[in-house]
Parts: C-alpha cells; structure tokens; sequence
C-alpha cells in the first residue's frame, strides 16, 4: 500500500508516496520521508508517548499528536500536514519555543 | 533568535553557570543558582523543558510529613545501597536520602501537588526494591510533567535566567584543566557561539537511544557523556545500564513505553508460564529491574516468546493509578482490561556516567554535573522512581555549588571548528545511518545478555562504526536541519557507546544490570569501572572500593 502526503512548507507545498503500512503514525511517516525521500523536510518530536506534545501539528486540517495519530488520507486522497497557525514556525513544521 | 542581557561580543556570550539541558534536573539547577543570585544561561537542544527523559517519569520517591510511619532516611539509604550490589556511592545516596524531603517541600512550595488517596492523604505506592511505600505521584502519574511544569514557570519568571531552545553543545571550552564554557550550534539559525560561563552544569540526560527500543525520548543520545568525557572527566561504570523489564513490545506505535505496574500484574510465555515462578519465586513480578530484566530476556533469548503480560485481575488499581499508560494502550488498539499486552525490555536508564562528588563537582574544575548524567548514586541497578528524586536533590547542588565558582576568562575558541557540521558532506553515511548502525551493535551485543565474544566483536564494530563517521553524506544544511542535528548527536553517542562497550568488556562479573555468560557470578572484590581520556586517547582503569565504602555506616 501506498500513502500520498502533502506538507504544507510555507513558501512551497511538497508532496511524497510512501510505502504505508496501516498502524503507522503519522510520526512513522515523517520519520520515513526524512530517511527515504527528503533530508530536508523539518519537524520536532521527543517522548513518542503522548505527554511532551512537541510533535503538535495540522494533521488533515485539525491540530493532533503526529506521535499518536494514526496516518489516515483524508476524503481528498491526501495526508495533508501543517505547522499549527499560531505562534512563529522556525521550518516546515517546526514552532518556536 | 536569543535575546540576552549579558554581553554578545562576536558570538561570544556570557554568564555565570551555563546549564545544559533543561529537564528536571537542569532546571532545579537553573532555579538554585539564580536563587544565590547568580545569571544563568540553561540551553535545551530541543524545546526548552519539554524534551528530556523527565517528561514522562511516572513517579518520585521521596519522604515527608506524609511518609509511612516507619520510614525514614536510613531506611531509604539501604534500600538505594542494597539495590546498587555494591557499586552506588553511599556519600550520593546518603545526601539524596537525606536531602529529598527538603527539596520536595520546597517544589511543594512552588506549585507541585501531589495526588492525594481518597482520605485525603497524600498517596504513597509500593514499587519494587523499595521496603515501604515511598513512590509519590503528581498529575496522576505523570509525576515528571508536573515536576517540569513547576520548574518551567518558576524558571521562566526568574529574570536571572535566561532560557534558550533548539542549541545543541558540542563542546566544552577549557582553559588549562578548568571547563570556561561552551561551543554550541543555534539549530534554528545554523549560528555557532561561544559560551563564556564561571562554571558549567551538565544535566543532558541519558543515553538510551543508543538501543533501537528505548523509553527514552529521541533526544537521550549521551550527549553529557561525550562531553565530559571529551574535557577530560572520568565515567563511572558506564556498563550498567538499566533495561525497563516491561515495555511494550506491540503495538509498534507505542513500543518502548514503560507499564509501570508490572509488579502487581502477571507475566507469562508462550507456553503459558508464569515465568518469574522459576527466577524470582518469592517475588514474582515484585523483582527489582536488573533480575526482571535478565529472566525476560532469558525466556525471549531460549525461545519462549513472545511474553505478555495480563493485567485484567488489577485493572481497577491500574485505572487508577497509571491511566495515562492504560489510555495510551486502548488509545493503539490494546485494551488491558480484557487482553493481554506483547512485552519485552527496552533500554531505560543510564547508572554509570560522569563521576561527581558530593557537591556535584566533577574531576574537571568548573564542571558539574546532575541527574542521569552523572554516574556514581546508582551503582549496578536504580530503583524505580528515584531518578526524579535524584533530579531534584542533586540539581539543587549542582546549581548551589556550581554559583561559589568565580574564575572566568574569554574563550579562544575557533568557531570554524563547527563548520564541519554545517557544511554539506559527499561521503557515503548518513548520520541517521550511522545512528542506527550504533543501535545495531548495541542491541546484538551490549544489551541485557552479554558475552565476552560478543563484546570483543562490538569492539571491533564500534572501531568500524568510527571510520564511517568521518565519511558522511550530509546534502541538507538549512536552518534546523535534522541532518545537521543527527550528525552532531551521533558523534555524541558514538563516544558514549565506545565508553559502554570498553567498561563492559573490563567487567568480567555478572554484578547489577551487566549480565555476561561466561561470569555469571559476583567477584569478591568490588571494582568500579573509570573511563576518561588522557593526551587524546581513551583509557580505563578499575579501582576497588573499599568494603566499609558500601554500607550506610561508613
């Protein structure tokens, strides 16, 4: 199975296919586009467990855990991903701190 | 970009104490100095008190007005040396034993609520190893985020302390044999800096992400171990690394996460066993980690895996008592109180590290060092929840102690040193390789069943490992690039695992969480292991400790 993911970098939107298995996060799936796809791509996460809530972002419009949601397309197709809209973001889907 | 007060001179920055990193000890060690009245830089690599090991510490141990009527400091102390198999420092164990009650109160004072039983106590639990109840909780077992949540806003208020995210060090800055500050990276801006401190605090956390399952955070790459070992600090029994016995194994999502209640739930094999009948027959589950630790491996590496474990006779005290661990599992898939869950170790918690002394000072004038970071307090085996209790009571000395340092001198530093972090590489490894390579190697033959062989062939492996480092592939070099960040953090673990590997190899005994084949039995003679690098090359030396240096009566 594949997975079609569209990320929202600001300036410029990048889209990826993946190899997708069905109990992946949308974490696993960042975590494979940094390794397979895009050295660039930019996020922050820490703890995995749900408590730290650094990996907060736009997960298919709605403000979610990347560690703790399972990676889903929406209605469109896509797995679409942005920085949350308020405060600075650093790169792609990194808030400052 | 960082606004400071201080003096920004070509990049050269200025303070008292330079803490870093920022989970509950390095900010207990923030909030303690600037309390003397010192100005205090704390640096976090990631987001600034929300990226260490602390976050998700389920519980504290400590005493109080609230402890058990019979327990008390001495009774604490033996139980920390009882469980340390000879190797914990009765001086440390003796001062966190002594001191936590104080350093409770005083975060009490702060904000900190612990969770209080029905009758409006405050709620004490049993964990193992420990012979009365003495496990506190905050926020309903997720005791370590509340900790952090006090100390942030505490920190944040404090206008003596100035905070700084995404700034990884890379190294310590000395003049002659005295540590005077810090090299770092900005990782949102690619800016390199030099930190010009009276004194310097340690307080990075651990090294579990040199294992592929880890409780840990992915921040845990054993950057204070590189560090102090780099400015010439020794490292105390860098083998001793604790293995949580029982974390999740599936679902993949959550593996690596703690179940903190193993201890009154049941653990079986495949074939059905209550294994620990056969390992632990007085305590069952009740075991402390290091003998958790080498029966569930054992059953995994003879073939009786998968284990599981059944928590649905206890699932009421779970629910009550762990429920974020109980929602985090219904949450994947897993509802523990109607199934089983699949179970196996996951690396957890350094003991060793840098060797400190009683005021937290290291071997290295103007460095100090506190919580996981540093080695010594735990010997062969922590118990359970008094990792945050070492956090607070040692922070609180290190910040201290740290403040009485006066000497200071600018730096001369070359800042082009850091360039090759940030420049593009067309080697053949990608730092996530070779951070994944360390991991390999770790877990094959430096996890919780070790031997003599395995460890000579990880020798080899690191040296290998060591060559690849210096032929990266690095194409991504913009602002708060990963690429950049896992490059620096794998030349921090690759130091840290060759110092592990070296000490495990050195101890030919089976004592605390090093468990090897070939010695399976405790030495008569207690030694400690001590790592440290002289004229750029590393070496190690044992050093007995005495037998009256082991009991709470020296």
């Amino acid at each position: 199975m594949t997975l079609q993911v569209k990320i929202d970098r600001g300036v410029t939107t990048s889209q990826y296919e993946i190899d997708w298995q069905d109990d992946m996060t949308v974490l696993n799936v960042l975590e494979n586009i940094y390794r397979y796809h895009d050295p660039s791509i930019a996020f922050r996460f820490s703890c995995r467990t749900g408590l730290c809530t650094t990996c907060m972002m736009m997960i298919n419009g709605k403000p979610d855990l990347s560690c703790q949601k399972k990676a889903e397309p929406s209605d469109d197709g896509f797995l679409t991903l942005s920085p949350l809209p308020k405060g600075r973001t650093i790169r792609d889907l990194i808030k400052a701190y | 970009m960082l606004v400071y007060e201080s003096v920004v001179v070509m990049n050269v920055i200025s303070t008292d104490v330079l803490v870093i990193g920022s989970g509950a000890a390095g900010l207990s060690a923030a909030v303690y100095a600037a309390n003397v009245g010192r100005q205090v830089l704390i640096l976090d690599k990631g987001a600034l008190g929300r990226s260490g090991s602390s976050v998700g510490a389920v519980q504290i141990a400590g005493l109080g007005d609230f402890s058990h009527p019979e327990d008390e400091p001495n009774i604490y102390l033996n139980d920390i040396l009882d469980s340390g198999r000879g190797l914990s420092d009765p001086s440390l164990a003796k001062i966190l034993s002594n001191e936590i009650d104080k350093r409770l109160g005083e975060i009490m004072d702060w904000g900190l609520k612990l969770d209080q039983s029905k009758d409006q106590n405050v709620l004490l639990s049993h964990t193992s190893g420990h012979r009365l109840p003495r496990s506190l909780s905050a926020k309903k077992g997720k005791t370590g985020l509340g900790i952090l949540h006090t100390l942030r806003k505490k920190a944040t208020k404090n206008n003596r302390i100035t905070t700084w995210s995404d700034v990884i060090t890379v190294e310590l800055v000395k003049d002659g044999n005295r540590v005077i500050g810090a090299a770092v990276i900005d990782l949102t801006t690619n800016t390199p800096y030099v930190i010009q401190s009276k004194s310097t605090i340690l307080a990075t956390g651990g090294a579990a992400q040199l294992f592929p399952v880890t409780s840990n955070p992915v921040q845990s790459t054993g950057d204070g171990f590189a560090l102090g070992l780099q400015a010439g600090a020794t490292l105390i029994d860098m083998e001793q690394i604790q293995f949580y016995p029982v974390s999740v194994a599936k679902p993949a999502s959550i593996a690596g996460l703690c179940i903190s209640f193993y201890h009154y739930s049941k653990l079986y094999n495949a074939n059905g066993d209550r294994f620990m009948t056969k390992y632990a027959p007085d305590t069952l589950e009740d075991a402390t980690r290091d003998v958790l630790s080498i029966a569930i491996a054992t059953e995994l590496k003879e073939g009786r895996g998968p284990l599981t474990l059944d928590a649905t006779d206890v699932i009421d005290q779970v629910k009550q008592e762990f429920p974020h661990e109980y929602q985090l599992c219904a949450d994947q898939g897993v509802d523990l109180a109607k199934e089983p869950i699949t179970i196996a170790p996951a690396s957890h918690f350094m003991m060793g590290g840098v060797l400190i002394n009683e005021y937290a000072q290291s071997d290295v004038k103007g460095l100090y060092v506190a919580g996981e970071t540093s080695g010594g307090l735990h010997g062969g085996n922590r118990l359970g929840n008094n990792a945050l209790s070492e956090c607070l009571v040692f922070g609180a000395r290190a910040g201290i102690h740290a403040s009485y340092e006066t000497f200071t001198k600018t730096p001369k530093y070359d800042l082009a040193k850091l360039d090759k972090f940030l420049q593009t590489k067309s080697g053949q490894h990608r730092p996530f390789e070779i951070k994944m390579l360390i991991q390999e190697v770790m877990n094959q033959f430096v996890g919780i069943i070790r031997t003599e062989s395995g460890l000579q062939e990880a020798l080899n492996r690191m040296n290998a490992i060591g060559q690849k480092l210096q032929n990266i592939h690095l194409s991504d070099t913009s602002t708060y690039s990963r690429e950049v960040l896992d490059f620096i953090e794998a030349t921090h673990m690759y130091k840290t695992a060759d110092a592990v590997v070296h000490s495990a190899f050195q101890r030919r005994e089976s004592r605390g969480a090093h468990y090897i084949e070939e010695y399976p039995k405790l030495q008569n003679a207690i030694m400690h292991n001590l790592f440290y690098r002289r004229q750029g090359q590393n070496e190690l030396r044992q050093k007995e400790v005495h037998p009256n240096d082991t009991t709470s009566e020296n």
